[in-house]
């Protein structure tokens, strides 16, 4: 085809169909064979009830929770764990490879600072991994675990975003689709619940932290509408349960059990859980794909290629300071243990020369004796037989 | 176990406080006892409506609307005095609260315990100084905390390592008291469940709290301390409104699905703590910090030689004051 006929293509309907309307089916049926991949990842301080809703998601306990002697162990340990925990779901022949990323330790010491570094070295870690991986020559069997939401668990506290909050909302906000989420909803009043909702949205766009923003317009009307509904609700009210209880009026509900009533988990007028899992899976989830790859993922790869030659492992970035402390600490015991060993050696070696020496001289002593022995043989000898016989007895 | 314990109040109320044979106890019981209340937990647990819900009064006004601009920036710790007058049952108790808010919110909260401790140290300095005064001040005010009422957070799993360093520096130095804060977002089993864990932590930890069988010459109040024991930390949930129903006002919390009743033993242990609180403990708190916690502070600071640093009278910093004062006080 020539030049001038690329630029002068026409838009021709043909009216019969060729069959290119076809294409959407086909791409349909590829798409449910190949199934897709879908990480999310969790973020808050423990008690937040992170497990809980990832339970509730899923209709499925897929997080268990911690033991005893785990979780005393995890009290006082001072460090933020990044732990993975997957899951393959399947719907009407339609397969997910579900990744849900779990962050215990996070917010939960006396001192929190820099706590959301290992969360935010992750994502931009699973960046570096799918980039390293395109370059390689053999393209197959990629292993995508980009993380496409990151759901943050804000605990209600009744007034406004701590600075631990906003701090790590900002630094992770940058890098990934992240959707602040309003913890155990159920101790707020509804009123109590507005204003802090109101609070944390006036603090999200004074600090410019950058959170999730879903399309709104779409072409079917009831969709738009639903969309906005469902931006009207950020950060989303949770209430997160896996057990069926009884209500007042006889109904089987997801809800929890107080002594004055049952809140319930999929009533909208109690919290805004269906709105985020609409969100999540039933209306956005693609979005939220394509934002990761197209945004997100492509910022990163901008920024790595300029500085980056290709195939260039990534220069090692100045480590945890917690991590030097330990090292130097190491070090150290390592070089003191060094020397003390050294010594020990030294002194057995000189132990060693002087017991060498003490054995040396007795034998010096010894070869002495027989040399004089030998020689007063010889002079008795001499004496005995001048002309060099024997003299037996 | 069943938060239900109706008969406690009924014979508590036979052990009023009864005060010491001495002046100084008599003279202030004119004026109205001299208690100090600390209040310590992270924002959001309910400290300031606590005390409201307390003195059945906004004692507390609501905090101004936060500035976004400075969301990142953690305020300082601070200490906020309030003084209360209560009548409990014909005793008349002056009542200080000391209020700490800024307490765990920052990012690094590890100064928070230093100062809390200096704050404690400091009242306790000032007693000393008063005490060993050639000319006493017939007018001075105790502020040695009495009481302090830590508020942990119901994350419904176990103590955070904040909780347990806090009670671990400061148990030596005064009576504390651990209550969950807005315990209406646990369910019943979820309370139990949380409970027992944090007892379970206390013991691992070997946390010193204030032990309510500390006095065990009196059997029957033994029994109904341990009983008392049984129900810590203390479930707490603060009050919205004031309802008015065929009973009378009620206070409660409400939600969309259903309404707590604050003075109800059987949803949450608001009204026990009360009554421990300002009624039934109230002397056995102010007793075991003037004669225990106090003593131990007092002993621990003469033996160092470190006292007499304060602004006394003309009295000067030497070894020789420290033996009169010991031989004295003796």
């Amino acid at each position: 085809m020539s030049a001038s006929d690329a630029n002068s293509a026409k838009t021709q309907t043909t009216s019969g169909g060729i069959g290119i309307a076809n294409l959407p089916n086909q791409l349909h049926k590829i798409v449910t064979k190949k199934g897709t991949n879908l990480s999310i990842m969790v973020v808050g301080e423990s008690g937040t009830g992170k497990t809980t809703f990832i339970n509730t998601l899923l209709t499925t306990e897929l997080i268990e929770p911690l033991e005893d002697a785990a979780r005393r162990k995890k009290q006082m340990d001072k460090t933020v764990d990044i732990n993975i925990h997957k899951a393959e779901l399947e719907e009407k022949m339609f397969n997910v490879k579900l990744n849900v990323v779990d962050t215990p330790g996070f917010g939960d010491y006396v001192n929190n600072n820099d706590c959301w570094l290992p969360v935010v070295d992750f994502i931009e870690n699973q960046y570096e991994q799918y980039l390293r991986q395109e370059q390689q020559p053999v393209r197959k069997g990629v292993v995508d675990m980009r993380v496409h939401a990151c759901l943050y668990f804000i605990r209600p506290n009744g007034h406004t975003l701590k600075p631990l909050d906003v701090r790590a909302m900002k630094a992770i906000g940058a890098r990934v689709n992240l959707i602040p989420v309003i913890a155990k909803a159920d101790t707020l009043s509804p009123t109590a619940l507005r204003q802090f909702k109101k609070r944390v949205m006036d603090v999200i766009d004074a600090q410019s932290i950058r959170i999730y923003q879903p399309p709104v317009e779409s072409d079917d009307e009831a969709m738009t509408v639903r969309n906005k509904d469902i931006i009207s609700a950020v950060p989303f009210a949770i209430i997160g349960s896996t057990q069926e209880v009884k209500t007042a009026d006889g109904r089987h509900v997801k809800g929890r059990q107080y002594p004055w009533g049952v809140a319930e988990v999929e009533n909208d007028q109690h919290c805004d859980f269906k709105k985020l899992r609409s969100l999540l899976i039933r209306t956005h989830m693609l979005d939220l794909i394509s934002t990761t790859e197209e945004v997100h993922y492509d910022k990163y790869r901008t920024t790595q290629m300029k500085t980056r030659k290709f195939g260039e492992p990534k220069p090692r970035k100045v480590d945890n300071k917690k991590f030097r402390e330990e090292e130097e600490m190491l070090r150290k015991r390592f070089t003191e243990k060094v020397k003390l060993e050294e010594n020990r050696f030294r002194q057995w070696e000189q132990k060693l020369i002087a017991e060498r020496d003490r054995l040396n001289k007795d034998l010096e002593q010894e070869h002495n004796l027989v040399k004089q022995l030998e020689s007063e043989i010889e002079a008795i000898s001499n004496v005995n037989s001048p002309n060099g016989k024997f003299f037996r007895k | 176990m069943a938060p239900s314990a109706p008969s406690i109040n009924s014979t508590m109320s036979s052990r009023m406080a009864t005060p010491r044979p001495s002046s100084y106890r008599y003279k202030s019981e004119k004026r109205g006892m001299t208690y100090n209340i600390m209040l310590v937990g992270q924002s959001g647990l309910g400290r300031r409506t606590f005390l409201n819900t307390l003195c059945e009064r906004e004692v507390i006004s609501p905090p101004e609307a936060p500035n976004p601009e400075t969301a990142n920036i953690a305020d300082p710790m601070r200490f906020d005095t309030y003084e209360v007058n209560i009548e409990e049952e014909g005793t008349r108790i002056s009542m200080t609260v000391i209020d700490t808010p800024g307490f765990g919110d920052g990012l690094d909260n590890t100064e928070c315990f230093k100062q809390l401790q200096d704050y404690i140290e400091a009242q306790f300095d000032e007693v000393l100084v008063e005490e060993s005064r050639i000319k006493r001040n017939r007018r001075y005010r105790d502020h040695r905390i009495h009481t302090l009422i830590y508020f942990i957070t119901p994350t419904g799993h176990s103590l955070r390592e904040l909780d347990i360093e806090l009670i671990k520096r400061l148990g030596e130095y005064v009576n504390i008291i651990p209550v969950i804060g807005r315990a209406d977002s646990l369910t019943v089993e979820e309370l139990a469940t949380f409970k027992q864990n944090v007892m379970r932590d206390i013991d691992y930890y070997k946390l010193p709290l204030y032990n309510f069988c500390w006095d065990e010459s009196d059997s029957e109040a033994l029994k109904e301390n341990r009983e008392i024991m049984d129900y810590t930390p203390f479930s707490v949930v603060t009050c919205d409104e004031v309802l008015d129903n065929e009973f009378g006002a009620v206070r409660v919390r409400r939600y969309p699905w259903g309404s707590i009743e604050i003075d109800d033993e059987g949803q949450c242990d608001f009204a026990l703590l009360r009554y421990i609180l300002l009624n039934s403990h109230i002397a056995d708190l102010i007793n075991y910090t003037e004669d225990v916690l106090y003593e131990n502070y007092r002993t621990k600071k003469l033996e160092v030689g470190g006292f007499g640093e304060g602004e006394g009278e003309g009295e000067e910093e030497n070894d020789e004051d420290d033996e009169v004062l010991g031989a004295k006080n003796e």
